[in-house]
């Protein structure tokens, strides 16, 4: 499998202490060439550059036909019933949907995209850890050591649903 | 579907509310403040990021410092 990951599954993601395991589960992850201008930390920045240098991850240029594809999906979720895309993860979107990626983003228009308006599939880091989980690559307290990590919090609901189905 | 998912978008954006530290918040700039309140409201890194004129990743520093939780 390969993906395409925006910023902010990037920015959280880089904090999380087993973020090398996302290349288990990924052959390629795609970086749009945007995302570089809006990390800034050492700590991701390093973590980018390392797994660009191993061919981890690799960089994905600005086409137009994926540019106008992002724009048309921005058109299209505002008109929805839910909050609209941004370019950034509409892009990524765009390209997934194209090529077969899993877009890998933490924003929750893309996450709802998936369900109304776009082929694509779109992982937020709780999709990476349970197909983690399901290959005994992270034990079950991984979910709570990533909201630790990384500040980040899961919905209720999700969190019974990893709970439901302990490894 | 569409309930499912505007239910989530509630439940985003009340934990945001809850946890938020607003004492921190009210004390920072104009910019930053209306930024910090917009993603509370939206939970968008992007757009906020923007309207902080910082960078994402500089903006994500920010919403956790703010006590602010990423939920998704």
């Amino acid at each position: 499998m390969e993906a395409i990951a925006d910023t902010s599954f990037l920015v959280d993601w880089a904090r999380f202490s087993h973020r090398d395991l996302l290349f288990r589960v990924f052959r390629v992850v795609w970086i749009p060439e945007d995302v570089l201008n809006e990390v800034q930390s050492e700590r991701t920045l390093m973590w980018i550059a390392d797994r660009l240098a191993s061919g981890d991850m690799s960089l994905f240029p600005l086409l137009p036909e994926y540019r106008d594809r992002a724009l048309r999906l921005v058109e299209l979720s505002r008109r929805g019933p839910t909050r609209g895309l941004d370019f950034p993860e509409a892009y990524c979107i765009a390209v997934a949907e194209d090529r077969g990626y899993i877009a890998l983003s933490e924003n929750g228009a893309a996450y709802a995209a998936q369900f109304l308006y776009t082929t694509a599939r779109v992982w937020r880091a709780y999709e990476v850890l349970w197909e983690l989980r399901s290959r005994g690559l992270v034990p079950d307290d991984a979910i709570f050591t990533y909201q630790e990590e990384t500040k980040h919090k899961f919905p209720q609901r999700d969190i019974q649903r990893w709970r439901d189905c302990r490894s | 579907m569409e309930e499912h998912l505007k239910d989530r978008e509630r439940e985003a954006r009340e934990l945001r509310r809850r946890e938020a530290d607003w004492n921190y918040i009210n004390s920072l700039p104009p910019r930053l403040r209306a930024a910090l309140v917009f993603y509370i409201e939206t939970g968008d890194l992007y757009v906020a990021a923007k309207i902080a004129g910082l960078r994402v990743e500089e903006f994500n520093e920010l919403r956790i410092r703010a006590g602010i939780p990423h939920v998704n």
